[in-house]
C-alpha cells in the first residue's frame, strides 16, 4: 500500500509512464531495471522492503526511474507465475501496474499454492478495471509482452531472480542480490554527483 | 626421471601462470567497477559487519591484484602460492557453504553477476587444487635444493666420504 502510493506519486511527479511499468521520470539520469517474479520470496522482500526506500529517496524527486521486467521462472515450483505476469501487464496497460503488482506480492504464498491468481488481482480493482483486465489478457499482445521480457532477460543471461540492474547511459551494472540499500545508496549518489 | 622432473617443473611453471594471471583478471574485474558492487557481493554472504564489508572490498582487489602479479613473476613463490591458496580454501569454503545453505547470490569472484553454482564450485576447486600444487613444488625445490649434490663414488672402490652439514641457504 505504501509502495502504490508512493509509486502513484512517482508517475504523476513524472507525468510519463511507458508501457505502464516505468515508475518515475523516464529521463531520470539512472535507471533501475528489475526482472522478477511474482512468485519468487526475494522479489517479494525487494519489492516490499527495498523498493519503497528506492522510491522515496530517487525516483519521487526525479533522480531514478525503476523500470519493471516479467522473468516468470519456468519451474514446477512457480507454475502460476506466467499467468500473474499476464494479468499484471495488463494491469499496466490501464496504468494499475503497482497496485497489481502489491497485490501479487503481499498474497503470494496464497495464489501460489491456490492458483486463485485472477481472484488476488481482482481484489485491488473496480468492477470497471476487472472486466478491462479480463479483456487485455485474452489480447495476445499481452502474452507477447511477457515473453519478449522473458527474451531480453535470457540474452542478458538472467539465471534467477531478482535481477537487478543499474543503467547509466550505456552501462549497465548488476546489482547483486540481497541488495544492502547503504551500499546502493552509495553507488547512486556517487553516480549522481 | 629427468623427463618426469621436466614435466612436474613445466606443469608448475604453466600453473603458476595461470593463477596469476585469473588473480589479475579477478582483481582487474573488481576495479574496473565501483567498489560498492563488490562490497554488496561480499555482504550477500552475510558473514561479516558492514565496515568490515567496506573495508574488504576496498583492499581486497588491489591484494589480489599484487599477489597474481607476484606470482607470475615467480618472486618469494612459497609464500605467495601459500598465500593464494590460503585464500582460495576461503573462497571455496565461502562457496560451498553458500551452495549447501541454498543461498542464490553472486559468487563475487570476477564481479557482479555471477550466481554461485557447481559451474563456480568446480572452477575454484580446480584453482585450489592447482595452487596447493604449486605451493606443495615451491617447498619441494626449496627442499632439493637445500641437499648437497650427490658425489660420485671414488673409482678405487673406496667408501665415499660423506657430505658435511651445510648451512641453510638464505635465498628462497
Amino acid at each position: 500500500m505504501r509502495l502504490a502510493l508512493l509509486a502513484l506519486t512517482a508517475v504523476l511527479v513524472a507525468g510519463a509512464a511507458d508501457n505502464g511499468k516505468i515508475l518515475g521520470s523516464p529521463t531520470a539520469p539512472l535507471r533501475l531495471e528489475v526482472y522478477s517474479d511474482f512468485a519468487c520470496p526475494a522479489c517479494r522482500t525487494f519489492h516490499e522492503q527495498t523498493l519503497p526506500m528506492i522510491v522515496r529517496d530517487y525516483v519521487m524527486p526525479g533522480k531514478l526511474a525503476i523500470v519493471n521486467h516479467e522473468f516468470p521462472l519456468n519451474i514446477p515450483a512457480h507454475k502460476h507465475s506466467r499467468e500473474a505476469a499476464n494479468y499484471a501487464t495488463a494491469a499496466a496497460r490501464l496504468g494499475i501496474y503497482q497496485p497489481v503488482s502489491d497485490a501479487l506480492f503481499r498474497a503470494q504464498e496464497s495464489w501460489n499454492e491456490s492458483g486463485k491468481v485472477w481472484e488476488t488481482v481482482a481484489t485491488v480493482l473496480s468492477a470497471d478495471q476487472q472486466k478491462k483486465v479480463q479483456a487485455l489478457v485474452k489480447d495476445p499482445t499481452v502474452p507477447a509482452e511477457v515473453q519478449h521480457d522473458v527474451d531480453a532477460g535470457t540474452k542478458e543471461k538472467i539465471s534467477g531472480t531478482p535481477t537487478i540492474f543499474l543503467v547509466r547511459g550505456a552501462q549497465r551494472l548488476p546489482i547483486p542480490f540481497p541488495v544492502n540499500y547503504g551500499f546502493l545508496r552509495s553507488l547512486i549518489d556517487g553516480y549522481l554527483k | 626421471m629427468a623427463t618426469s622432473s621436466n614435466a612436474l617443473r613445466w606443469t608448475t611453471l604453466v600453473l603458476r601462470v595461470v593463477l596469476g594471471v585469473i588473480f589479475v583478471y579477478a582483481a582487474w574485474a573488481k576495479l574496473r567497477l565501483p567498489w560498492q558492487l563488490f562490497a554488496m557481493s561480499i555482504d550477500s554472504y552475510q558473514l561479516l559487519p558492514t565496515p568490515l564489508v567496506e573495508l574488504l572490498a576496498r583492499t581486497l582487489p588491489w591484494f589480489e591484484l599484487l599477489l597474481g602479479l607476484v606470482l607470475i613473476a615467480g618472486w618469494w613463490l612459497r609464500i605467495t602460492s601459500t598465500m593464494i591458496s590460503a585464500l582460495l580454501l576461503v573462497f571455496f569454503s565461502l562457496i560451498v557453504r553458500a551452495a549447501l545453505k541454498g543461498q542464490e547470490i553472486s559468487c563475487g569472484c570476477f564481479g557482479p553477476g555471477e550466481t554461485i553454482s557447481w559451474k563456480t564450485m568446480l572452477r575454484d576447486g580446480s584453482m585450489l587444487a592447482g595452487s596447493l600444487f604449486v605451493t606443495a613444488m615451491a617447498f619441494v625445490s626449496r627442499r632439493r635444493s637445500r641437499m648437497p649434490a650427490p658425489e660420485a663414488p671414488p673409482l678405487d672402490g673406496t667408501p665415499p666420504v660423506p657430505a658435511p652439514n651445510l648451512p641453510p641457504s638464505e635465498s628462497q
